[in-house]
């Protein structure tokens, strides 16, 4: 090969992790709804998500669950984020899951990265998760779908 | 609750990016000598050289890097310092997974498969290219997923 053809093989590679980059960061930390409040046909079945932790663990009116590992430099900040929202909100507890001590549970939630955030109603079902670093504006916009009844998901 | 913010063993985030930036060069060299049949050989002692770098970063920590030396006698003195110190566990991991896949294509180069060397280190470029530009954090990706492929033992706790 070349030396021209060798450098565009490079300019290549560099230029697919770009896009690839580009993509990671526009997606990371995003609000994505989940299965459809209960009663609402065509949503996926519910996770059951009682054996996460302790009854006493889950938040009366939300829960923050945080999928984390050990590898994971964002969990800690995020934990931070996370326990700051629950301090001010009333009835909003976080639990934190290392992976790498419940593995079956990255598969059962489809976690694909950590921190992976899965944000629960008071009756436990999954509403919006967020993969990455969850973006507060959306985090708070979720934590208020789902704190005031009534309201639909409008996503 | 009050979380301590810096970790015990904590590094300068910035130092692990400053160490993917300079790997980022260095296998992009790796790429287009071992690509010009004239420097394959030189192409291969620089990939030999890259894992050795990744070796001492993934088996004596990331603590112990070179780069990280060269980060805390070049660049942080002209740096702010840092916000927040991050684990050291996530880079070393990252180094790790760096050294598993150059180490790979080196072998898999000197046993004579044809392009095994740029096409390692073009993989491993992606990698450190991402950490050092986007700060994707590669331990929050690959761990993961060798979670789910069952890599990692089931813990019996709890």
């Amino acid at each position: 090969m070349t030396v021209i053809a060798a450098v565009a093989v490079l300019v290549g590679v560099l230029a697919l992790a770009t896009v690839l980059g580009v993509v990671l960061r526009a997606r990371t930390g995003r609000a994505r709804a989940t299965n459809a409040p209960t009663g609402r046909a065509g949503g996926q079945p519910p996770q059951h998500t009682d054996d996460l932790a302790p009854a006493d663990a889950f938040g009366s009116a939300a829960t923050l669950v945080q999928f984390s590992t050990p590898t994971c430099a964002r969990c800690p900040a995020t934990r931070r984020q996370l326990d700051a929202v629950a301090d001010r909100t009333p009835g909003v507890t976080r639990i934190e899951i290392d992976l790498a001590e419940r593995p079956e549970l990255a598969r059962r939630f489809d976690v694909m990265q950590t921190p992976t955030v899965l944000l629960l109603d008071g009756d436990r079902a999954v509403r919006t998760r967020f993969g990455g670093p969850p973006r507060p504006a959306e985090l708070s916009a979720a934590l208020d779908t789902v704190l005031t009844p009534g309201t639909e998901e409008s996503r | 609750m009050t979380t301590p913010t810096t970790p015990a063993n904590g590094i300068d985030p910035r130092s692990p990016r400053f160490g993917a930036a300079i790997t980022t060069v260095l296998l992009a060299a790796t790429i287009i000598l071992t690509l010009v049949p004239a420097t394959w050989a030189a192409g291969i002692v620089l990939l030999a050289v890259i894992v050795v770098f990744f070796a001492i970063g993934g088996i004596a920590g990331i603590r112990r890097h070179p780069y990280g030396a060269l980060f805390r006698r070049f660049v942080r003195p002209r740096l702010a310092p840092p916000t927040e110190l991050e684990a050291s566990e996530p880079p070393t991991f990252a180094q790790q997974v760096g050294l598993v896949i150059t180490a790979f294509a080196l072998v898999l180069a000197l046993v004579g498969v044809p392009y095994a060397a740029p096409v390692g280190a073009a993989i491993a470029l992606v990698a450190a290219f991402l950490n050092a530009v986007f700060d994707v954090c590669i331990g929050c990706l690959l761990y993961v997923w060798l979670v789910r492929a069952g890599v990692f033992r089931q813990r019996t706790t709890t």
